[in-house]
């Protein structure tokens, strides 16, 4: 197993996409979550008025237990940057005809296949790593009393955000192994969620039991949108298992087809 | 000595929708030999290759590497190179091959030995797309045979090169044969295999239609080139009793000798008849002439 993560990091350590993808996911991640407060002042600093009718420091944007939660939604956002990394690395093994020679020299598809998974899972654990850091530094800087029951409360929201992130990842590795092209993945990976609304808006008053099921929605569902706290005092505060159980259903199924697509072609 | 026999194949077919690209192919390379597979473009030589490599489901047969169900260990074991070379354009010669290497599972140690059997050291660390195609060749080559391999694939190795690159890589196949390797060479340059091929196989349009030794293409009636300074010499040569046919070529006799009998024979004649030739040349009958007749009667 180590060794054909090995295998595939060796392919991208000397890719300098790869430097440049990862570093500004990680960057605009990294500064987006970790400036909110900053953001906040400078809104009120800006315009008087968003200063006085609402006062920020009451904004518990970064309190424990929030924070969990805050940045872990708002970091979702982002794991589009990660998916287009994904779609490049396996296209180009099909536009490199890379792959063909991989299998000649010796790896079994299926071998070939769980490299790429495994790079996916490493980059879903960083990810999910980067914003547990995150927010426990700023949970710490901005709560102004800690109660450490509160910091352990909620973080059921990570493993929650690493099957989201590994889900997601699966999605775009099968759609770079069924279309091989990287311009048309990256086009389709960004509307999938556009052409699931819309799918949802025409299926909604007929059969609306099957929305929860769309891969798309199964991902978004296992970290509820929290800002809804803030003006209703009451939202989903855990993590649903039905979502899990439909996410983890779609991340297998993914895997799944990305390996029978592989095995059945010719290369 | 029983030879050992690396490949077989039994029945090996493969369908691409209306067009049978390879059709009930029964091969069988032995170990030590050097397998020329002839055919002209689009016979089925690569889909065959690609078929043995893994890369391309068979639709039908089977075929075994040295005795064993096919896996993807046993092609750890064999170095390919088909088509045309296939590299990480952004990665260098060296890190390409250190990938190679670990795919193979072999020590990278295999690494400095055969770049300097290709003549690639000094340009190891410069990336993979600024190498001249014979580069690239070579390079592929020194992957292919990175795992000290029993059997090597190549599928026309000196496409698109200049005639120096075709002579090294003729050159660094020789050398390669020498060691007792199993060479399989696919290839349309038919001059290329009779050089360094021992058995050979013609394919046309997916079928099998010559399978033998390349010394066999020598034998057979021989031709002989003759000039002489007399003037009735096509008439000595017409009364020579071994003599098939005449033809005149570029002034010289071409003489096409019967079955069994040797040009010295012709030659013992002459000397008889008191002519004595200033040109006596035993023409050996080339693969591509062979090639030619072969295909024209698979109609």
């Amino acid at each position: 197993m180590l060794h054909l993560l090995k295998i595939d990091l060796k392919k991208l350590t000397s890719y300098r996409t790869f430097w440049v993808v990862c570093s500004l996911y990680f960057i605009t991640v990294g500064f987006s979550t970790a400036s909110g407060m900053e953001f906040l002042k400078l809104l009120a600093n800006t315009f008087d008025k968003f200063g006085s009718s609402l006062n920020i420091d009451r904004i518990p944007l970064y309190h424990f237990p929030d924070v969990w939660l805050n940045l872990v939604w708002w970091s979702g956002f982002f794991k589009v940057l990660l998916g287009i990394m994904v779609v490049i690395s396996i296209s180009n093994e099909y536009s490199y005809r890379t792959l063909r020679q991989n299998i000649i020299d010796g790896l079994s598809r299926w071998e070939f296949l769980l490299s790429k998974i495994l790079t996916n899972l490493l980059l879903s654990i960083i990810s999910v790593v980067l914003i547990f850091i995150i927010a426990a530094i700023t949970g710490f800087i901005y709560t102004p009393e800690i109660n450490w029951n509160y910091v352990f409360t909620d973080l059921e929201f990570y493993p929650a955000y690493l099957l989201e992130i590994f889900t997601f990842l699966s999605y775009a590795l099968m759609l770079g192994i069924i279309i091989q092209r990287s311009g048309l993945t990256i086009i389709l990976l960004l509307l999938s969620y556009m052409l699931e609304s819309i799918i949802k808006a025409n299926i909604d008053d007929v059969i609306p039991w099957i929305i929860p099921f769309f891969p798309m929605e199964s991902i978004s569902a296992l970290v509820p949108i929290p800002f809804y706290r803030y003006a209703f005092q009451q939202i989903q505060d855990y993590v649903d298992p039905v979502s899990v159980a439909i996410a983890a259903g779609w991340m297998v199924l993914f895997n799944y087809f990305s390996y029978l697509k592989l095995t059945r072609s010719d290369l | 000595m029983t030879l050992e026999t690396v490949l077989t194949t039994n029945n090996l077919t493969k369908v691409f929708g209306r067009l049978t690209a390879v059709n009930k192919l029964n091969l069988e390379v032995k170990r030590g030999q050097v397998f020329g597979m002839l055919g002209p473009n689009g016979s089925g030589k690569t889909t065959t290759l690609g078929m043995l490599m893994g890369v391309i489901n068979p639709t039908g047969g089977e075929f075994s590497w040295f005795g064993e169900q096919p896996n993807h260990q046993i092609r750890k074991k064999i170095g390919a190179v088909l088509e045309h070379p296939i590299f990480y354009p952004y990665l260098s010669g060296q890190k390409n091959l250190e990938l190679n290497a670990m795919i193979k599972e072999c020590p990278p140690e295999n690494i400095p030995g055969v770049l300097e059997l290709v003549e690639l050291t000094d340009r190891k660390d410069d990336k993979y797309k600024t190498y001249s195609l014979g580069m690239k060749q070579r390079l592929a080559i020194a992957s292919a045979l990175l795992n000290e391999p029993t059997v090597l694939i190549l599928d026309e190795p000196t496409n698109g090169l200049d005639p120096m690159g075709i002579a090294e890589i003729r050159e660094l196949i020789k050398k390669i044969a020498a060691n007792g390797k199993t060479i399989i060479l696919a290839s349309h340059l038919l001059d290329e295999v009779q050089k360094v091929c021992t058995h050979f196989v013609v394919l046309k349009k997916g079928n099998l239609v010559h399978i033998g030794p390349v010394d066999d293409v020598g034998k057979g009636a021989e031709t002989v080139e003759v000039n002489a300074d007399v003037s009735n010499l096509d008439e000595i040569l017409k009364s020579f009793p071994g003599t098939a046919s005449i033809t005149n070529e570029n002034g010289f006799f071409l003489v096409t000798l019967q079955h069994e009998v040797r040009s010295r024979d012709l030659n013992a004649f002459l000397v008889g008849r008191g002519v004595v030739a200033n040109h006596l040349v035993t023409k050996k009958k080339s693969l591509e002439k062979m090639f030619l007749e072969i295909l024209s009667e698979a109609n």
